[in-house]
């Protein structure tokens, strides 16, 4: 019997189960925070001061820097809960602001939500909440958490599709997920904001943050200029070449380009033209038709599994290859040490960098980071492949 | 203070009969204050808080001199409340020289670097009574004997001193001194400045003239009765309470000290007022400490925090330690009037409770 979550189980003692949450400031988490109170949580609110927003000169951006913080304080002051401000800095920097730089420098995507998710705020959440004798640790993504009476627990899209945030929770250890309350996840959006209202929270009227938090600019290059050694190869020019080697133009540094995006390569093509690959070693940019965007085989790296028994060789998942994109259908040809996927119908811009998301059906079962995607040799029929 | 905020609601500053009962409470508060400090009324000036009190000693010391392009230094010890430290970095870019005071551990402060200073004439010397994070108590009377030598005006931020150590401003060679209102339970954002005549400064504001033209502005009398009636209650009881404060804190040290091995009291070896403790605790992530503390209902504080709430390394501890402040975590322990030796021991309990088990999950997460 799946059930969703609901009132908690009152412990040894009569003591009500301590949560820990994640709050940003924002309404979603802001939500999470005051629906645990409800269902009668004794809930405890952190929000994690992730770099020095001191840096930053623009001040008007949402859910992060002071005014995050200062939100968040509020909305917990007005719930009756206490909060605190983790000062995670260091290991955000080390973990996800090192990683992003050194990606694009490999001339690849990162995906900076997954690194913190994975590596920085719950693993941080989770070794706190111990510490302070928590039973749970909570957050507000669009994500559901659902536990059998046996003990299991699953881990599911969210109910509101437009929202859905699972894609970036793959790299979620299986102890976190273990004890992981996602209280807005049975909510759409809109079910959020009213929520909100109708808790008086001062978060209820809040703009979406969209950027990346530690880019709030918006122009991730002004970062990689300011963290990579002057006349780093990312950032000088390099050619822009077809893949049968003919330079078609001059680019004014790759770490400026990602797989599909058309921007930025000038004109002069007969058909609309893409980048097809970055190639960190050349410093060139492989630009191509839309055609040539199509892979069928994607190989990923770092693979982490959500489930207890993740699926195998032969196995039918269904794999999202980039947040909003729709979960597409794949066979698995390998699992370890890296884990090849044959799609079974060709996916435009499959993108280094970028993560490779597994579900079966609503389920998360795991992810990794694409190392590569086979953009020309034609995927075998499935019918051929490794079915078992 | 009550009837200031009700009945009495007449502004000082008017001629009719309101007024003048609102004066009278002022100035009755005024000469109250300046016989439990020792100083005379007009000597004593209300500000809004410790903080102003500061700003307005060390800036309104340093702008005469640079206002006409006189070379202007102001001497600071290193462990200065944020309030002095902030004020000397506003006089430097405002043209200042400032020079740090080192204090030693064991030592103390290093009254020959002091003496050299002195040598060059500054246009202040702010040196605290009290420190706020470790207690320490700094030489007032060697200091204060050597800028009256030197012909130096000595201003000393004494929020944490009064009513923890004798504070004697007959016998001080003090000239500007800063008290806070609250510190000793009175209201909030309240504080007095003593400043001894023929000692010139300017003023933060400009207006109407009050308090002599050093802090214009409508005065706040049920602050300043709320002011005097604080350092009334505080100074009456101030040795048998210093006296018990002082026990139960080495008790504390003692406690913390028997389970947790590798504990430091920072500023052990200075002398020490007697309602601070400051330790140093090993290996333990300062922040969830907090946080545990906290939620056990033991309430404490890590030095300063900025304005994110997180906490900040702390200069004073970096000031007497160097390199070696970052090895252990302070916690301040601050001791009041309701004190006492169970809540002591619960303290001790719950806090050696809390390190040992952020201790053992952070050797399992190794």
């Amino acid at each position: 019997m799946k059930q969703p979550e609901a009132a908690p189980p009152v412990l040894p003692g009569g003591r009500r189960p301590r949560i820990l949450v994640a709050m940003s400031g924002g309404v979603d988490s802001s939500v999470a925070a005051a629906l645990l109170v409800e269902r009668g949580y004794e809930v405890i609110g952190v929000t994690m001061k992730t770099f020095c927003y001191e840096d930053t000169v623009d001040h008007g951006k949402t859910c992060c820097g002071l005014d995050g913080i200062r939100d968040a304080r509020r909305v917990a002051d007005g719930l009756g809960i206490p909060h605190y401000v983790f000062d995670v800095e260091e290991a955000f920097t080390r973990d996800v602001i090192d990683d992003f730089v050194s990606e694009y420098a490999q001339g690849r995507t990162p995906n900076p939500c997954v690194r913190c998710n994975s590596n920085t705020k719950f693993r941080d959440l989770i070794a706190r909440g111990k510490a302070l004798d928590c039973d749970g640790i909570a957050s507000g993504h669009y994500a559901r958490v659902e536990r059998s009476e046996e003990g299991g627990t699953t881990l599911l899209r969210g109910r509101d599709q437009e929202k859905d945030q699972a894609y970036f929770l793959w790299g979620l250890p299986p102890d976190v997920v273990e004890v992981l309350h996602l209280p807005v996840g049975d909510l759409t959006k809109e079910e959020v904001r009213e929520q909100a209202s109708a808790l008086g929270l001062v978060t209820a009227d809040k703009p979406e943050s969209q950027e990346i938090c530690f880019v709030p600019t918006g122009d991730y290059r002004d970062l990689l200029t300011r963290r990579l050694e002057t006349r780093h190869p990312a950032l000088e020019p390099g050619p822009i070449v077809t893949s049968d080697g003919t330079v078609v133009g001059e680019h004014d540094g790759y770490a400026g380009f990602t797989v599909g995006q058309r921007k930025g390569l000038g004109g002069g093509f007969s058909e609309p033209h893409f980048v097809i690959e970055v190639r960190s070693a050349t410093r060139e940019v492989v630009v191509g038709t839309k055609d040539e965007l199509d892979a069928s085989r994607v190989e990923v790296g770092e693979v982490n599994w959500v489930v207890g028994s993740p699926p195998g060789p032969g196995d039918e998942v269904l794999v999202q290859i980039r947040h909003r994109a729709r979960a597409v259908p794949a066979s698995i040809q390998q699992a370890s040490p890296l884990l090849r996927l044959s799609l079974h119908s060709p996916q435009s811009a499959v993108t280094p960098g970028q993560s490779a998301v597994l579900f079966s059906g609503d389920q998360l079962l795991g992810g990794g980071r694409i190392i590569r995607a086979d953009t020309r040799a034609p995927a075998p029929s499935p019918a051929l492949g490794t079915m078992q | 203070m009550e009837p200031h905020l009700a009945e009495n609601f007449g502004n000082p500053s008017s001629l009719h009969r309101w007024g003048r009962a609102a004066r009278n409470s002022i100035e009755t508060a005024r000469e109250g204050i300046a016989d439990l400090l020792g100083v005379d009324a007009g000597e004593v000036f209300f500000v809004r808080g410790g903080t102003e009190a500061d700003n307005l000693a060390v800036l309104g010391r340093a702008r005469p001199g640079l206002r006409i392009g006189d070379r202007t230094r102001i001497v600071v010890s290193a462990i200065e409340h944020s309030a002095v430290r902030e004020a000397a970095l506003q006089a430097e870019r405002e043209g200042a020289e400032v020079h740090h005071v080192g204090v030693d551990p064991e030592a103390g402060l290093d009254l020959a670097h002091l003496d050299a200073l002195l040598d060059e004439q500054p246009a202040l010397v702010s040196i605290m009574w009290v420190n706020n994070e470790i207690g320490a108590v700094l030489p007032v009377a060697e200091v204060g004997a050597r800028c009256r030598a030197a012909g130096v005006p000595y201003h000393t931020d004494a929020v944490q001193a009064l009513g923890r150590v004798p504070v004697h401003l007959a016998d001080s060679p003090v000239d500007l001194v800063t008290f806070s209102g609250h510190k000793l339970g009175g209201p909030k954002g309240t504080g007095v400045l003593v400043l001894r005549s023929g000692i010139k400064l300017d003023p933060l504001h400009y207006g109407g003239g009050q308090e002599d033209g050093i802090r214009p502005g409508t005065q706040d009398v049920a602050g300043a009765v709320g002011v005097w009636t604080a350092f009334r209650l505080a100074l009456g009881e101030r040795e048998s309470e210093a006296q018990r404060l002082e026990s139960l804190r080495d008790s504390l040290a003692e406690g913390l000290s028997r389970h947790l091995p590798d504990l430091r009291v920072h500023g052990a070896g200075l002398e020490r007022a007697p309602h601070i403790l400051n330790v140093g605790v090993r290996d333990v992530d300062g922040a969830t400490l907090m946080m545990a503390l906290d939620l056990q209902g033991v309430a404490v504080s890590q030095g300063s925090a900025c304005s994110s709430g997180a906490s900040r390394r702390s200069h004073v501890l970096e000031a007497l330690y160097g390199e070696q402040a970052e090895a252990a975590t302070p916690i301040r322990f601050s001791l009041g009037l309701g004190t006492d030796e169970p809540e002591i021991e619960e303290a001790v309990r719950r806090t050696v409770a809390a390190v040992e088990k952020i201790n053992m999950l952070e050797r399992v997460g190794r």
